[in-house]
């Protein structure tokens, strides 16, 4: 994979999907004055007086479409300014904790490493204990709330190389801010959405307000489709520069290719047993978090595949690796003996290596 | 002022901006380079901690091994030595070959050690010794990345000071590139610790 021309050409396809979006916003605002333009003419034909437009027609129109789209824009942005923990733990992850266990002990090893590679501030670590399926997502406002949860399946099915190049992915949407940039963009399709629910209110009135309503609702979803579907894309491209990222980070084609490859395993077994998929998924089914995971959960309607946040699995394998790569069977690590901090007689004259970097584990070692 | 002369003020103003923006670029990425070469500092004096507990918990089964467990107690005082002098006169080329060559030996005598382990199963079973195998393997990690981080932010300010027309003011205030680090500097240091139980 050429890393750097990837990373390069993803964002600039970035930049030309955020300048369509402001166009579309752009052409929504229009879209609904020319619609309430053609209902006040029609109306006008139908009724036996003359009828000019009322003065500032144009104005009040796209000063107030522009009024609903920024208000939802801004309600919605403080809305998800919650936070990246309180967002993880509202769908079950736990901060993780070297002492707790080898497999959190290598977690926690994995992130502090690709956060020099990466140079960047280490992220809160957290563990999603009740997923089965091999997935991870990244959130966070700014690096002071920045947060990478893992799930239970990544940490019982993921090699050190492949839990490397996972980390890797998730790290880049925090350090490109595409978290960030992500919640700018769901605030803004709400503010879309509002247009289409405003005509709604409008048109419930009944009498000559259902043709300014119906008039205002046709724009509304317009611009919400377009919205949604470029939300979409861009999101698309960021996986892409994510996917560069990792490549760029841990300097290997294989460590993120294998998850990607052993994802697709895990996909197909889930369509044989699609009852218990949403157990394996625990929380990550939550719709606000879709465009923040490795890998996205399934949906059962799946009908549009422009709204999808990630692009498919083999278009990524085959963009890493340069060719198709079939799946890999996933297969449990081998078990580890249990941390030395939580057995009752560890060697003599080795104070367990858990106590020296993790505070709790002293506390437990010293009472 | 006649026309002329206030045009050829306003481009002297937008040329001084302009050098002025390009030079605090150069020394930001500059002292970038500065702060990934003390992060690898950092991850050797880590490697350094560790290397003490590591024999101890090593010392209860390899009884009959005492030449290789001496050799990596030897070669982790060289190099903490050799730590020391560079880190106390930084820039000094020779030094830094010393602690190159001093961390080479260190990663090899502890690479022995690892194939070693290899051959006593209960020293493999061992629950301390397994953590400290992962916090070997992740400081190996960490130094390579800190290397590769150095080298990326080495890369990022060569650019920056070899393009026209950074490159002038690059020139006029004595901006050299910055060396890249190999990423092994010896036989032994190739040799990497096999860890994988």
């Amino acid at each position: 994979m050429k890393f750097w021309d990837r990373q390069d050409a993803a964002r600039a396809q970035t930049r030309r999907l955020l300048l369509a979006f402001a166009l579309a916003v752009g052409l929504l605002l229009l879209g609904v004055h020319l619609a309430l333009a053609l209902a006040w003419v029609l109306m006008a034909w139908v009724l036996p007086v003359h009828l000019p437009f009322p003065a500032g027609f144009l104005v009040t129109n796209v000063g107030v479409s522009l009024m609903l789209v920024l208000g939802g824009w801004w309600i919605e942005t403080s809305n998800l300014r919650g936070g990246g923990p309180r967002l993880a733990r509202r769908i079950g992850a736990r901060e993780a904790r070297a002492g707790v266990s080898h497999a959190e002990q290598r977690l926690c090893n994995v992130v502090d490493e690709l956060c020099i590679a990466a140079q960047m501030p280490r992220p809160q670590v957290m563990v999603m204990p009740r997923a089965d399926a091999i997935n991870a997502f990244a959130a966070g406002w700014d690096a002071g709330d920045a947060v990478v949860a893992v799930t239970q399946g990544a940490l019982d099915y993921l090699s050190r190389e492949e839990l490397q190049g996972m980390v890797a992915h998730e790290l880049s949407h925090l350090h490109e801010g595409d978290t960030r940039l992500n919640m700018q963009l769901i605030g803004m399709v709400y503010g879309l959405e509002l247009i289409y629910h405003f005509g709604d209110t409008v048109r419930d009135r009944g009498g000559l307000a259902w043709w300014f309503g119906s008039a205002i609702m046709l724009a509304g979803s317009a611009g919400w489709l377009a919205g949604r579907l470029l939300k979409a894309a861009v999101s698309r491209q960021r996986e892409h520069l994510a996917d560069a990222r990792a490549v760029q980070w841990t300097r290997s084609r294989d460590g993120l290719g294998q998850v990607l490859r052993k994802v697709m395993t895990q996909r197909a077994q889930g369509e044989r047993r699609r009852r218990s998929l949403m157990r394996d998924y625990g929380g990550l089914a939550h719709p606000a978090l879709q465009h923040l995971l490795l890998v996205q959960a399934p949906d059962e309607r799946r009908w549009m595949q422009r709204l999808d946040s990630h692009p498919p699995l083999r278009e990524r394998v085959r963009a890493i690796y340069g060719h198709p790569m079939p799946p890999l069977p996933v297969r449990p690590l081998p078990a580890a003996p249990e941390p030395a901090a939580q057995r009752e007689a560890a060697p003599a004259g080795a104070l367990p290596l858990a106590a020296r970097f993790d505070p709790f584990a002293r506390r437990r070692q010293a009472g | 002022m006649t026309q002329t002369g206030w045009a050829m003020l306003a481009l002297l103003v937008v040329v001084l901006v302009w050098a002025v923006a390009a030079y605090n670029r150069l020394v930001v990425l500059r002292n970038r380079i500065a702060n990934a070469f003390g992060q690898i500092d950092v991850q050797l004096k880590r490697r350094h901690d560790l290397v003490p507990n590591l024999v101890e918990v090593a010392r209860g089964y390899l009884k009959h091994e005492a030449s290789t467990l001496q050799a990596v107690i030897q070669a982790r005082a060289q190099a903490v030595g050799a730590a020391d002098a560079a880190r106390a006169a930084p820039g000094d080329a020779a030094r830094i070959g010393a602690l190159a060559q001093a961390e080479g030996l260190l990663g090899g005598s502890l690479g022995r050690l690892m194939v070693l382990t290899e051959n006593y199963p209960e020293l493999k079973a061992d629950a301390t010794m397994r953590e400290l195998s992962e916090e070997l393997t992740s400081t190996e990690n960490r130094i390579g990345f800190a290397r590769q981080a150095y080298n990326d932010q080495a890369l990022e300010f060569n650019d920056a000071a070899r393009q026209f027309p950074a490159l002038i003011v690059a020139r006029l205030f004595g901006f050299g590139s910055a060396p890249m680090l190999r990423s092994t500097q010896g036989p032994a240091e190739r040799e990497v610790p096999r860890v994988q139980f």
